[in-house]
Formats: structure tokens, C-alpha cells, sequence
């Protein structure tokens, strides 16, 4: 995103909209008496939110037109963007959401997505293969149709384009499948890598009710000190083939 | 992928917040799914009016309710302050059978003791395993109990500080600043009724 330096009357009003604080007041160097908005473009994620509040009367806000590699930050950043690889709109699958219409998670192994840069404070990407790639040392096969799967140059290694590691997107999730002999070791390479990283990550479990909290899945991540949450999410099945 | 994980907040607040959202299956059941889609958002929105919306369209705060109905194309959010409405309202899609999949969020014992009223045996959840690397970035509890509403990330810490500075000074009333703290979550999972009230809590 940019502000229009001529348009903008530097109200601020636009400043505390951004997720990731990217909006700031300056002095304007020609008249010292006016103060102007400007986005740091190395900070900005170009999730749309400062565009999509209306609050800029002078309308000085603006989407300039995006090229590659920077076109990725709002591929993963505004949920409107919708990755023409997958055809979903946001940073992943549609993962559990549907699972009793695809049968994609099948019993006998889990569902896991860790969610680089979530909650609330974005990432670069570079932290992102650098997780991407200490999973893929535990023998993990990233899932082909999330968008991130897209971002690799080497999808065994986990590897990025060298061009995007320096972006910076509001959240991006890297989405796999994990079998039993696999689970202890990508859980401890998620508590080792979590030292090496600059931005946050939230990590995420499918797994099957009858399981629940005393499954072997939950049990092994609670023994290397993974916190359960209370609350989480619940597909009802209610969803089936409708399509001829 | 996750927008409804990772709420955070204590449990007498999550007692408050079930997300529902509902999800086309790609090469499975799109065909049409409009129509299906707009049938399923009137059963919910005869249970709710907290909010609703579809990341890819806008949210009721931003748009209105119909306007968003005739455009949805993969799915909608709406989201349940009472486990009352939430029961009546699965029951209803039950009944109804329409066949677009349905995900409701919150505390797990909640959301199963109503899934037993509705007579509905889910077959797969999603847990999360909690916030890593460096948490210096994250936002304090307080804030992040807001930020987490949006799993998208559109709702801005800064944003809510804003408005916890706005209506000490009288500035805007707590209803209008959940109101406005729901203005940027498209999806429409972000629960207006639990920010007011935080903020409530927070500006006392």
C-alpha cells in the first residue's frame, strides 16, 4: 500500500489501523508545520486494511500495482487475494473444514499446519523456510495444494525462491501430514527451531475425536511441553458430495 | 486454513465465542454452491445477527447482510455468543441436510455437549498447540484476546489501544468500538459482543 503525499492532510486516522504498524506521522520537510502519513514499504504486508477502513477523507491511500516477488506479500496477507493455484482465498487449504466430503486426513496419522507469523505480528519469509526446512529434515511431505507449497525452489528441502526470503507476509502456513513414527521428532524440531526464528509461529493438530485429548498425539506433544488449548475446532459433518 | 483457531482469552470469555463457518468442498460439492450457501447463512442469521460475513466479499459492518448473501461463492462465518441459539441452529442445519460442510469453534466441552443436543457426531477436530518462537513480538494478553478474534490477522493491536484510549476519553461509546474492531475481520468470526465485553473490563 502508499499514501498519496500530496493527497494526505496527516491526520493520523489511518496510523492505527495497520496490523503491523507499518503507518507513521512525519514532519513534511518543505512545510515543518504539516505532519504527513507514509508506510514503510519493507514493513508493510499489503493486507489492504488501512485501504478497506475508509477512514482516509482525501482518499489518499492507495494499491500501486504489484510485481513479483512483492505480489506474494498480499497473496498471503488480504484474505480477499485469492492464490490462483489453489483457488482458496487466505494463506491455506481447506484442510479439515471438509474432511468428511474429501477424506483427505485418514485415522493412523494427523493432520498439522504451522502458521508463520500468526498471531497478529506477520513474518519474513526467510523464517519460514527455515522452519520449512527443518521439518522437511524429519522426513515430512509438504501438502501440494497450499499456496506456500508454491513458494519452494526445492520442495523436498524445503528451500525458497531466494528472491522471497526477505518478504514479509501477515501469515503463511505451511501444512503437512504426520504419521506416528514421525510425530516426536517434528514436534522437537518445532520446540528447537522456535529459538532460531525472528517472528512467532502457532502450530496446529487434526486429529480424530475418539482420540481427543488422551490420543497418542497430544500425549507425546504435552510430554515435550506443547500447551493444549481448551478450545479449538470442530468439523460436524454435515457436508457430502453434491457435485455430478 | 485455521481463521477460527488459536482464540485465546480465559474460559468464562471463551464461554461466549463459537464461530461457525461453513466450507464448499473443491470438486466435491461447488457446483451451485451459492444458492446452498445463501439457504444455509438464513438458518444461521435466524440464530445470530452478532455477526456475518465472507473473507471474500465483506462483513455485515460493512456491508449488508443480503448483499453478502447473494455473493458467496466458498463459505460464510457467523459467530454464537449462547450455547442456546448455537444448539437450535445445528439442529436446524441437521434437519435441513443441505450438504455444505459446517466447523464450529470454542471450548471443546461446549461445543461437544451441544453437538450432543443437536444429535451430531463430529468426525474431526483441530487443536492448537499453543504461540512459539520469539513472543516478544506478540501482542500482551489483553490485546491478543482481541487480535485472535480475526485468525486472519486484520485486526490491529494498535487499532485496539486506539480504542481503549477512545472511550476513556468518551470519545466513542464500547459498543461502537467493538463495532469498529470488527470492521476489518472480512470473515466476520470476530465476536463484537466479547470485545465490548473486554472493553468494558478494560476501561472500568
Amino acid at each position: 500500500m502508499r499514501i498519496d503525499i500530496e493527497k494526505c492532510v496527516g491526520c493520523g486516522r489511518c496510523v492505527s489501523y495497520c496490523p503491523v504498524g507499518a503507518i507513521q506521522i512525519f514532519r513534511d520537510e518543505e512545510n515543518p508545520k504539516k505532519k504527513k502519513s507514509r508506510i514503510d514499504e519493507d514493513e508493510c504486508v499489503e493486507c489492504g486494511v488501512c485501504l478497506r477502513a475508509q477512514v482516509c477523507k482525501p482518499q489518499a491511500i492507495y494499491l500501486p500495482e504489484l510485481n513479483w516477488p512483492r505480489v506474494v506479500r498480499r497473496a498471503f496477507s488480504d484474505p480477499m487475494v485469492e492464490h490462483k493455484e489453489t483457488g482458496v482465498p487466505g494463506r491455506g487449504t481447506e484442510e479439515m473444514k471438509t474432511n468428511e466430503v474429501t477424506g483427505r486426513f485418514k485415522k493412523g496419522s494427523w493432520g498439522m499446519a504451522v502458521e508463520v507469523g500468526r498471531p497478529g505480528a506477520g513474518g519474513r519469509l526467510k523464517d519460514l523456510e527455515t522452519i520449512a526446512m527443518a521439518l522437511a529434515e524429519k522426513g515430512i511431505v509438504f501438502e501440494p495444494r497450499n499456496p506456500v507449497t508454491f513458494l519452494f525452489e526445492d520442495v523436498k528441502t524445503g528451500k525458497l525462491k531466494p528472491e522471497l526470503k526477505n518478504e514479509k507476509v501477515l501469515s503463511a502456513i505451511i501444512e503437512f501430514e504426520v504419521k506416528p513414527d514421525q510425530l516426536k521428532g517434528v514436534l522437537q524440531a518445532l520446540k528447537d527451531i522456535s529459538k532460531k526464528v525472528d517472528t512467532v509461529f502457532s502450530v496446529d493438530l487434526i486429529s480424530f475425536p475418539a482420540e481427543g485429548e488422551k490420543g497418542p498425539a497430544l500425549k507425546v506433544a504435552k510430554q515435550l511441553g506443547f500447551p493444549v488449548y481448551p478450545n479449538g475446532k470442530v468439523n460436524l459433518g454435515l457436508g457430502r458430495v453434491l457435485n455430478k | 486454513m485455521t481463521h477460527t483457531l488459536h482464540r485465546t482469552g480465559d474460559i468464562e470469555s471463551l464461554k461466549e465465542d463459537f464461530p461457525m463457518l461453513t466450507h464448499v468442498a473443491r470438486g466435491f460439492n461447488d457446483i451451485g454452491a451459492g444458492e446452498r450457501l445463501k439457504q444455509m447463512a438464513k438458518i444461521a442469521r435466524k440464530y445470530t445477527e452478532l455477526n456475518f460475513g465472507d473473507c471474500k466479499v465483506a462483513n455485515q459492518f460493512t456491508m449488508p447482510p443480503e448483499e453478502i448473501m447473494g455473493k458467496h461463492t466458498v463459505g460464510w462465518q457467523v459467530v454464537f455468543n449462547d450455547k442456546k441459539s448455537l444448539i437450535a441452529c445445528m439442529k436446524e442445519l441437521k434437519e435441513k441436510n443441505i450438504g455444505i460442510s459446517v466447523v464450529v469453534s470454542g471450548l471443546f466441552d461446549e461445543v461437544f455437549e451441544c453437538c450432543q443436543k443437536a444429535g451430531i457426531n463430529p468426525p474431526l477436530i483441530e487443536f492448537a498447540l499453543g504461540i512459539h518462537g520469539n513472543e516478544d513480538k506478540i501482542w500482551p494478553p489483553e490485546i491478543l484476546d482481541f487480535v485472535t478474534m480475526c485468525g486472519h490477522g486484520l485486526v490491529s493491536g494498535h487499532l485496539v489501544k486506539k480504542m481503549v484510549e477512545d472511550i476513556k476519553k468518551k470519545k466513542v461509546t464500547v459498543r461502537k468500538a467493538a463495532i469498529e474492531l470488527a470492521r476489518p475481520c472480512l470473515c466476520g468470526a470476530f465476536n463484537p459482543h466479547r470485545a465490548a465485553k473486554l472493553l468494558k473490563e478494560m476501561t472500568q
